[in-house]
């Protein structure tokens, strides 16, 4: 009944999450993929909604599938005392405990970093929540777009002259899952070093903000308010993304004059004698972008950005989703690649972005199914006989 | 006062770009020693601004300056087989090393064997081992090839272009932390086993990652991919709007969203042609419109920090649209100190962000600004 050791760097690390949605649970399948036994602390009473979106069966749910890979599942009822003396067990066991549930639903369990200090003195617990766990906005909630917007990050992403309309609706909860998962490792190197644990109180506001911090430090330096600005660039001229036939897209970056020159020539673009240094394409940028996206409008975009690239110009096609999926380099690559799945047999999913060598961590199995490792938590890592568990499932404290 | 997470690595950096700074910034702010590699005429970033009082110079760039807090400087003329000794003995010492080029200073000098504790992480535009024309890639052609640009902003009008994100350099940043990421987990298992690790880290896959929710569903054929620039969105009435001091964000999905909302308009006559559970059961393009154009007018004469706060209260998710200039002033911002002062010799006193984790044990702190030019050639033995 022991897990199968899966390698990777994290290798021998236990962390339990006490995660929904999507912030909380990248955090624990990035801690996986490096590695980590992550098992997520799951309830049939009070389940991640991403076990109920996008159909009626929680082990089949679409979006809970497409995260949480090589994680495990124990399902424990919090609401019960027993459950509650269950968890502080595994908590005995762990090395890290991660939450994104609503703000004080720890401290009511008596899961606050103090109690678990008590348990576990050298434990690290993580707390991510929209503005961070105290402080005088606590109380506020939000999802991805709010704090994008809170951060000051959408306010720079827009056409220009028009209301910044942000980054896509998705962005955001993810970036702070990785932060989160950053913050946890580096204190796992400090507690290697020290024997200490810690608390970790993470903003997902300041993840947002953190992504900008470049244009922040700039506006305090020069005073001037940074703007949403489309795809402008102060170092390169043109930049953008020039339409082509059916639909598609092209970025273009052109660094320098030489790439300008032979951008002009690719293109046919009519002779510019005023246009030779960055400052003066600068100057007459719009007029630029239209002469470009008349000529690149009729051509094909992947073809182009090939030619582009074999003169040296930074041009690529600014994909889609069919156009991501169906990337043969990316399944090559591992980018994207199969894992178990309970239901189908296998499941293509996003791999992570690293390889590493040696010691690569496997990633083979899919999402669990609820209460997939209550064999393995309750009987193998607490020691509890059968019998116990059958009762306690009787109980509902397993449910 | 602690030393900070990564106290006692030593770290080297050879980047030219800003994912291997943000990078290696990370990690300077968590403490660990990161001696930052430049070649004789300094880092790229040194040359592209905005600069104090808009004079180039080296040491006048702001972008330069936030990416390299916590760092030491130091020259080296990689041409020179005496500099190139200067390093390797460098490395002998070293727990890590950071470069963002495929073409990486172990595999220039055909010895990527010679250092078998080093941790050595490499990040590329599409993984070290992608064509040599893919590799050109800038911070566009990454945000694009990995599709955010594409369904950029929600509800994109095919018109109009896919957008490279906030500011300049948004998937270096995601770049950066992934491999910070990384990086910190093999200095752990180099901890606890002596050995080092090679990490190849694709900057266009970290963009297909952070997608993982949406993308694996079409990889699996749950929902449809496709050529629409709406592909990523969910629907709704969730959407910026102008109100009278500039922008408000509303999202809403429930009913009690939709009550909380009327309470704060104080009960206008049009919300009572929409059902009280419309957001759950009548969420319709038609109904989203509709709202929409009401809800403009009506937000068109609100202040974004009052209201917000209002809504807040009353369990709306509407929030300003923050710019750089309201965060320093925000109380949850000053509550966490997520700002800092810090004194740079050129840029004079200026506002830093920091990071978004409060650490108990090892709290980040900005100790040193960005390092002058070479300014640690004398200190550190090579």
């Amino acid at each position: 009944m022991t897990r199968p050791d899966r390698l990777g760097p994290l290798s021998g690390v236990r962390v339990l999450a006490f995660t929904k949605v999507w912030a909380g649970p990248y955090a624990g399948k990035y801690l996986a993929h490096l590695g980590a036994e992550v098992i997520k602390i799951e309830s049939r009473s009070n389940l991640d909604e991403m076990r109920a979106y996008g159909g009626v069966d929680v082990d089949a749910a679409p979006y809970f599938l497409s995260i949480n890979q090589e994680v495990l599942s124990v399902q424990v009822n919090l609401k019960t005392p027993e459950g509650l003396d269950l968890v502080k067990q595994m908590v005995g066991q762990s090395d890290v405990v991660i939450d994104n549930i609503r703000g004080g639903a720890m401290e009511r369990s008596g899961l606050d970093y103090a109690h678990l200090k008590a348990i576990k003195p050298d434990i690290i617990q993580l707390s991510l929540k929209m503005w961070g766990n105290e402080g005088p906005l606590a109380y506020q909630t939000g999802y991805a777009p709010s704090f994008a917007a809170l951060s000051g990050l959408n306010y720079l992403v827009g056409h220009e002259g028009e209301v910044p309309r942000g980054m896509n609706i998705r962005y955001g909860d993810s970036s702070a899952g990785a932060y989160a998962a950053l913050a946890i490792v580096a204190a796992l190197n400090h507690r290697e070093a020290t024997g200490e644990g810690q608390f970790i109180d993470l903003s997902a506001v300041e993840a947002m903000t953190s992504l900008i911090g470049d244009s922040l430090l700039a506006w305090s330096v020069t005073g001037e308010v940074p703007q949403a600005d489309g795809n402008y660039h102060a170092e390169m001229c043109p930049h953008g993304a020039y339409p082509c036939a059916d639909g598609a897209w092209l970025s273009i970056a052109v660094a320098d004059d030489t790439q300008w020159a032979a951008l002009r020539r690719a293109l046919d673009l009519a002779p510019s004698p005023s246009h030779l240094t960055l400052e003066s394409r600068q100057a007459d940028r719009h007029a630029i972008d239209a002469a470009i996206a008349a000529k690149t409008a009729s051509h094909d975009a992947t073809t182009l950005a090939e030619n582009l690239r074999a003169l040296g110009i930074p041009a690529f096609r600014s994909a889609s989703s069919i156009d991501l999926c169906s990337d043969d380099a990316l399944w090559q690559r591992g980018a994207f690649r199969m894992v178990s799945d309970q239901k189908s047999g296998s499941r293509p999913i996003i791999g992570p972005p690293w390889r590493m060598n040696p010691d690569q961590a496997k990633i083979e199995r899919g999402a669990p199914l609820l209460g997939e490792h209550n064999d393995y938590v309750y009987g193998e890592l607490l020691g509890l006989p059968p019998g116990d568990i059958a009762q306690l499932t009787l109980r509902k404290v397993i449910d | 006062m602690s030393k900070g997470a990564l106290a006692g690595s030593l770290i080297v950096e050879m980047a030219s770009r800003v994912c291997g700074e943000y990078c290696g910034k990370l990690l300077a702010d968590f403490g660990a020693e990161v001696i930052k590699i430049e070649p004789p005429g300094g880092s790229p970033t040194r040359a592209m601004g905005p600069f104090k009082d808009g004079i180039a110079g080296p040491e006048r760039s702001a972008l330069f300056g936030y990416l390299n807090t916590n760092k030491k400087s130091v020259v080296l003329d990689l041409s020179l087989a005496t500099d190139r000794a200067k390093l390797d003995n460098l490395l002998v010492r070293a727990n890590a090393l950071i470069e963002d080029s495929p073409r990486t200073y172990l595999k220039r000098c055909g010895t990527p064997d010679r250092f078998p504790h080093l941790v050595e992480c490499v990040i590329t535009p599409f993984g070290s081992d992608a064509p040599d024309a893919m590799q050109i890639a800038t911070s566009l052609g990454v945000i694009n090839a990995g599709g955010w640009a594409y369904h950029t902003p929600s509800e994109a009008a095919p018109h109009l272009a896919p957008l490279k994100g906030a500011g300049r350099f948004l998937p270096d940043c995601e770049a950066g932390i992934d491999a910070a990421l990384c990086l910190a987990a093999s200095l752990f298992r180099q901890r606890r086993s002596g050995e080092g690790q090679s990490i190849d880290l694709s900057e266009v896959e970290v963009q297909i990652n952070r997608v993982d929710a949406v993308m694996g569903r079409m990889l699996a054929g749950e929902a449809e991919p496709s050529a629409a620039r709406t592909a990523y969105d969910m629907g709704g009435p969730g959407k910026a709007f102008a109100c009278a001091d500039g922008f408000l964000y509303l999202f809403m999905t429930t009913k009690a969203h939709w009550k909380g909302l009327c309470e704060l308009m104080g009960q206008p006559d049009w919300a009572a042609d929409f059902a009280e559970d419309w957001l759950e059961f009548a969420c319709t393009a038609e109904r989203v419109a509709l709202f929409r154009e009401r809800f403009a007018e009506w937000a068109a004469a609100q202040e974004k920090h009052a209201v917000s706060e209002a809504g807040q209260k009353l369990g709306v998710a509407i929030v300003p649209v923050n710019s750089a200039a309201d965060l320093p002033d925000n109380v949850q911002f000053q509550y966490r100190g997520y700002f800092q002062t810090l004194e740079h010799p050129v840029l004079g006193q200026a506002l830093y962000p920091t990071v978004p984790y409060r650490m108990s044990a090892t709290p980040v702190k900005l100790a040193t600004p960005a390092p002058a030019l070479g300014q640690h050639g004398g200190e550190i033995s090579l």
